[in-house]
């Protein structure tokens, strides 16, 4: 009876919980992964910057969607034009409810010209088969059976470079290829959720390890580190990568209208195509958005230095920042009024800046906007001097090349 | 010259829609797939020498259509109602309580005949909220704003005026069972069961169902009364005054036009594509078939938001009604009326318990009525869905009990048939275009009335797909084929 309330593991676990010293384990879609190998985040953070670093993202919830209507059921699911994807392409996307509010984000890669690969957040089986009623199409959940490992950092493709059978030189930003480590196929797609120079890598469960032990002795000149979630999570912060039911509220989770988010509110505006061709789930919504203007918006918010440091110095402390990424949600102020909320905060090790995820009102998400951010001074409200900035706050050069 | 709405499906709903359209001064077009109009509502010829009412033996246009259209519609009579009891003996149910009626009732309890005129006066009544609620436009739950609300509070307003006791028992009676409905009134079993089997006529359903009391009122309201109301001539003529009339109002009948694509853009309505390829413009189209046909097949559920292609798949479509049609050589020795074979409640709900395990009834409720010397036999249960046969199988066995049930009660009527003709749901289906032979385009039960038919939420004959709307009997003013669902369905065309 008991088994059955426990956590799954990811095909990871034989090598990830031993090296686990803090053993603090995170829940993840069902499954146990670590929050963080190490007492504190540093190393693991420094590695995503600085080296490289191997996280385990298997909880992924992923799809494979194939036959003759795969693109027209993807294309009519999300409001990315999939009809203009190439195979070996891969495109972030988020998708709505017919009211054009977000039910979930994740990547699409083209496998194929009638075989695509979708990841989630949620389980979506249902919601993909309510959207494939009437095509010739099938769909698979291979959360369980396909491992996926993200290395992220400036490092990656020096240590995938030293495994991988082929050379990872030519495969550009969003793309994705196959090959193998030692006699295990992978694909590699250059994707990832720290806005850093990156990869992920699919492969079978059963051959998860002999991939996950080739990675860390090539990468150990490199200083490859096993990395956690939590540092994942101050990384996608600066990247300005946002997180389902902590930064916007699924749809389906959603008890009132207010805390659902359209993907034009998140920001998505690149990502939503209406000059597509045909239906897709919540166009109409959108469409009308689009030409009213939304009345919220995902922006960054940064926190001015100095004024934090007056607010601590009245009670006589420096500034004491969060050490990690905060989900609480803190009121922004402005004009002596509540314009908005941060949902996501943190400290920005490579920015030295303290920052934040928020959804500000409408005429107050102008970039420069100067607003306040509540802040807790020794157990005291007090309002923080801050800005609307763009995002994301931190993108280095090698990103993309 | 182009047309300003197209309307497929020339049944009654469509046709009526189309009137009040053309009436209004807009070009119509109606598209019918079969080579004749009237859709349920037909009288043809088939086999040597038949030629009959094929699925209703009977019908009426809501009076208010009639004379709003100044349609040229045969007379029609409403006759009785007779069941045949076991043993030979028949009970004769009429609207009107008239001497014969109280002396059949009181031949099986004084009681019951006694509180005749009263249940009469009852269903009147009901019947009476029924046809407001159906010429009141539905507002769409759980959203309801003003504008929609307001007709609705003119409906309560309606039902007010019956007076505290009288609403409440309408009120009351629609999610009764028909048995429990009836057992508050008589003692009698034959009454009750006779009763019953006129609420569960055409549905899925027995008299011990929930709901049954609210088709009880539908089905009193639609015929008139307790038994068919016959048209001289055949219910076809119907039809015809609707396109007569049409025609003159400058609209086009076009027969053997079998659509088979909604063709749209952006949502939008554009015209019809047909199943010689091809193409009618028009940037309104009316459906009155089926909303499960229309919207699944002719629009196409990728065409369509995932919640609604959800509801739309949810709608339930139950057919379990079959026809035979005797020809014989006159001698059949049936007297006039609508003959029922229901003789105990009991009897009735064992017929409908076979559908429900997805098998024909072998001890079939059958209503017999005859045309000269034609014969015909609704008979139910007759399911769609067969559980462990198909109707390939089944049609056989469907004959024989409908010809054995009813030559039981007029023994003179075997010796009498030449040929036998029936139609299985499946037939209703194909050559019909009833989706799961439901002869109301989706069951009328307490989970698809008023505002919630076709669909919740989508009660207003609009769809998501600007420029299609809905007609049919399967929406609001439906079931049956009193036109009231194209009468609905052409005034939001027309404010539109």
């Amino acid at each position: 009876m008991l088994s059955t309330l426990e956590l799954k593991v990811t095909p990871f676990h034989e090598r990830t919980s031993r090296l686990s010293v803090a053993q603090n384990w995170r829940r993840w879609a069902g499954y146990r992964v670590v929050g963080s190998y190490d007492l504190s985040l540093d190393h693991e953070y420094w590695a995503i910057r600085d080296r490289a670093a191997l996280i385990d993202v298997s909880p992924l919830m992923k799809y494979v969607i194939e036959g003759p209507d795969a693109a027209r059921l993807l294309h009519r699911l999300t409001p990315r034009d999939i009809d203009r994807m190439t195979v070996g392409q891969v495109a972030y996307t988020g998708w709505c409810d017919e009211e054009g509010k977000l039910i979930d984000d994740g990547t699409i890669s083209r496998l194929g010209p009638q075989h695509f690969r979708l990841t989630a957040a949620e389980p979506s089986l249902r919601w993909l088969s309510m959207n494939a009623v009437g095509m010739d199409v099938r769909i698979t959940e291979l959360t369980d059976q396909v491992a996926a490992l993200s290395l992220q950092g400036p490092k990656s493709r020096a240590v995938l470079n030293r495994v991988c059978k082929d050379k990872l030189d030519g495969l550009k930003y969003f793309r994705w290829m196959n090959t193998s480590v030692g006699n295990v196929p992978i694909s590699v797609s250059r994707t990832g959720y720290t806005g850093d120079l990156g990869f992920e890598l699919w492969m079978e469960a059963d051959q998860a390890l002999p991939v996950w032990d080739a990675l860390m002795t090539a990468g150990d000149d490199y200083g490859i580190t096993p990395c956690g979630i939590l540092a994942m999570d101050m990384a996608r912060v600066e990247a300005g990568l946002f997180m389902l039911d902590v930064d916007y509220t699924a749809a389906p989770h959603a008890w009132i209208e207010g805390q659902k988010s359209s993907p034009l509110e998140m920001g998505l505006d690149w990502a939503v195509n209406l000059d597509k061709k045909g239906y897709f789930v919540g166009r109409r919504a959108l469409e009308r958005e689009k030409r009213e203007g939304s009345a919220w918006r995902m922006v960054g918010i940064e926190v001015e230095w100095e004024g934090l440091e007056r607010l601590f110095a009245e009670v006589g402390l420096p500034p004491q920042i969060p050490s990690m990424a905060v989900r609480e949600s803190r009121p922004i102020m402005c004009d002596g009024k509540q314009v908005g909320y941060a949902s996501t905060s943190t400290w920005s090790p490579v920015l030295k800046k303290y920052i934040a995820l928020a959804h500000v009102q409408r005429p107050y998400y102008e970039v420069g906007t100067s607003v306040l951010m509540e802040v807790t001074v020794e157990h005291h409200r007090k309002y923080a001097p801050a800005k609307v900035v763009k995002l994301p706050f931190y993108e280095p050069a090698w990103k993309k090349k | 010259m182009a047309s300003d709405v197209i309307i497929i499906g020339a049944g009654l709903n469509g046709l009526v829609a189309a009137n009040y359209l053309a009436k209004a001064g807009k070009r119509v077009l109606v598209l019918e797939r079969r080579a004749v109009a009237g859709g349920q509502a037909v009288t043809e010829a088939f086999g040597s020498g038949f030629r009959l009412d094929v699925l209703h033996a009977g019908g009426q246009l809501r009076p208010d259509i009639v004379s709003d259209l100044g349609l040229d519609v045969p007379a029609s009579r409403s006759e009785p109602l007779i069941s045949v009891l076991p043993g030979g003996g028949q009970l004769r149910l009429t609207a009107d309580s008239d001497d014969r009626t109280l002396a059949s009732i009181g031949s099986v309890s004084k009681r019951d005949a006694e509180r005749w005129p009263g249940f009469v006066a009852f269903m009147s009544e009901a019947s009476g909220f029924l046809d407001a609620a159906y010429r009141t436009p539905m507002p769409r739950l759980p959203n309801v704003s003003f504008s929609e609300g307001l007709p609705l509070a003119k409906l309560a307003m309606n039902l007010r005026q019956l007076g505290p006791r009288d609403m409440f028992r309408v009120i009351r009676a629609l999610p009764m069972s028909a048995l429990e409905l009836t057992e508050e009134w008589f003692e009698s079993d034959a009454v009750r069961a006779a009763i019953g089997a006129v609420a569960v006529h055409g549905a899925t359903l027995g008299p011990m169902s929930a709901g049954t009391g609210y088709t009880l009122m539908h089905n009193w309201l639609n015929r008139g009364g307790l038994g068919h109301r016959r048209v001289e001539g055949g219910v076809g003529r119907i039809a015809d005054a609707l396109v007569a009339a049409l025609k003159a109002r400058g609209g086009e009948v076009r027969l053997s036009a079998d659509v088979k694509r909604i063709i749209l853009d952006d949502q939008t309505v554009r015209g019809v594509r047909l199943a010689n390829g091809e193409e009618i413009a028009a940037s309104t189209v009316m459906s009155a078939a089926d909303p499960r046909h229309t919207l699944l097949t002719l629009v196409g559920a990728p065409e369509l938001p995932p919640e609604f292609v959800w509801a739309a798949q949810s709608i339930k479509m139950r057919g379990s009604v079959a026809k035979v049609h005797l020809l014989t050589d006159g001698n059949h020795g049936l007297p006039a009326g609508t003959l029922i074979v229901a003789p105990s409640v009991r009897y009735v709900e064992r017929a409908y318990d076979a559908a429900k395990y997805g098998q024909v009834s072998q001890q079939p409720y059958l209503e017999i009525t005859a045309d000269g010397a034609v014969v015909s036999l609704h008979y139910q249960f007759a399911p769609y869905a067969l559980r462990e046969r198909d109707w390939g199988q089944e049609r056989a066995v469907l004959e024989r009990s409908a010809v054995d049930t009813a030559a039981a009660a007029f023994p003179q009527l075997r010796s009498s048939i030449r040929e036998i003709k029936s139609l299985t749901p499946l037939d209703l289906e194909r050559t019909y275009g009833l989706t799961e032979g439901d002869l109301n385009h989706g069951q009328l039960i307490l989970d698809q009335m008023f505002f919630m038919r076709p669909m919740p939420g989508w009660s207003t004959h609009k769809t998501p797909i600007d420029g299609l709307f809905l007609c049919g009997s399967g929406v609001h003013g439906g079931g049956g084929i009193s036109g009231a669902a194209g009468r609905n369905a052409a005034k939001v065309v027309l404010k539109a």
